[in-house]
């Protein structure tokens, strides 16, 4: 009967006898009810769960109060998806020259060949490999993306709101197409300038 | 080994496939196409005949393991030598696909002598066996 954590039934069977004393006028029979309602509380699953219920209300609080940061996080997870995107580009054009590179080489008559042009044709193979780490670095990043994204979804699904104002240094870095409409071209900066009188 | 084999690159990453292909090209071999994944490059052997597959593991769609296991599975395709080039460098990795029956297995980054050396390797040991 007095077995700690039981369940509801027992819940009820307590508040009725604790009900059945007050309408008894038996004081020491309520007070008696009452008091075994108050050891099933402390119950050590009960304790447990109050301890839990309470932690996660001060983490969710302090989430909320650091909350700034996220706002940050889809934003971050886009500028890295954009420098995959532009070592992909800059990985092509290196790849492009190397080629056209090997080309001119094959072009250089057999009498002209050397120690040298052999070196620089193995130097343009050494350059190609090297390109390697767009692949490697680029599934690195994928993979912080990944994780971010899913601690993001985790806290929306909490109902955190999630403000839009931003924790940054309002210093927005290299401009991205598609997500930064501030940039200007070097052409605007220079016509700003200019009618700065610089 | 007979360098007008026709070779299918399997790679999510466009660079990666470009410098396998500049590889294979400086050995030799000029008769390749590419492929971003397993399903794709599943398509593309089941359509057409190729003689061996390099193939990256971790890609969006089917991976490369995934690919290993189809192939190895089709009758049509079951001896088709597989050579694994992957960042994935886990010793029960390479043991999945060694049980799996890969023929070759790179670990990226990888330099131009080790992939010279695996693909003699493999032919070597496909013309004893042969």
């Amino acid at each position: 009967m007095n077995a700690p954590g039981g369940g509801h039934e027992e819940v009820v069977t307590r508040l009725h006898a604790a009900l059945a004393a007050l309408a008894a006028n038996d004081e020491d029979g309520f007070r008696e009810a009452m008091n075994s309602i108050a050891e099933w509380r402390a119950s050590p699953v009960m304790t447990a769960l109050a301890r839990l219920a309470r932690e996660l209300g001060e983490t969710l609080g302090a989430l909320q109060a650091t909350d700034p940061l996220f706002a940050e996080l889809p934003d971050a997870c886009a500028r890295l998806e954009h420098v995959v995107k532009m070592t992909e580009e800059a990985t092509h054009k290196t790849l492009d020259l190397v080629e056209r590179s090997r080309e001119l080489m094959e072009r250089i008559p057999a009498d002209a060949a050397s120690d040298i042009t052999s070196e620089i044709r193995r130097n343009l193979s050494e350059v190609a490999l090297a390109q390697a780490y767009q692949d490697l670095t680029g599934q690195i990043i994928k993979r912080v993306v990944g994780v971010v994204r899913r601690v993001y979804d985790a806290v929306a699904a909490f109902g955190i709101e999630i403000p839009t104002e931003r924790a940054d240094n309002g210093l927005a870095g290299p401009a991205l197409k598609g997500i930064d409409t501030h940039a200007v071209s070097q052409g605007d900066a220079d016509d700003l300038l200019s009618q700065l009188d610089l | 080994m007979n360098k007008n084999m026709r070779i299918l690159i399997v790679d999510d990453f466009s660079t990666m496939r470009r410098i396998v292909k500049n590889l294979l090209n400086d050995l030799g071999f000029t008769n390749t196409a590419e492929a971003e994944d397993g399903n794709s490059a599943l398509a593309a052997l089941r359509s057409s005949k190729f003689d061996f597959v390099v193939t990256d593991w971790n890609m969006p769609g089917m991976t490369g393991i995934e690919l290993l296991k189809n192939i190895r599975s089709d009758p049509n395709l079951a001896k088709l030598p597989v050579l694994m080039v992957t960042a994935e460098a886990k010793r029960e990795q390479i043991i999945e696909a060694a049980q799996n029956g890969v023929n070759g297995y790179i670990i990226k980054p990888f330099t131009a002598a080790t992939l010279q050396e695996k693909l003699n390797k493999i032919f070597e040991r496909l013309e004893t066996a042969a």
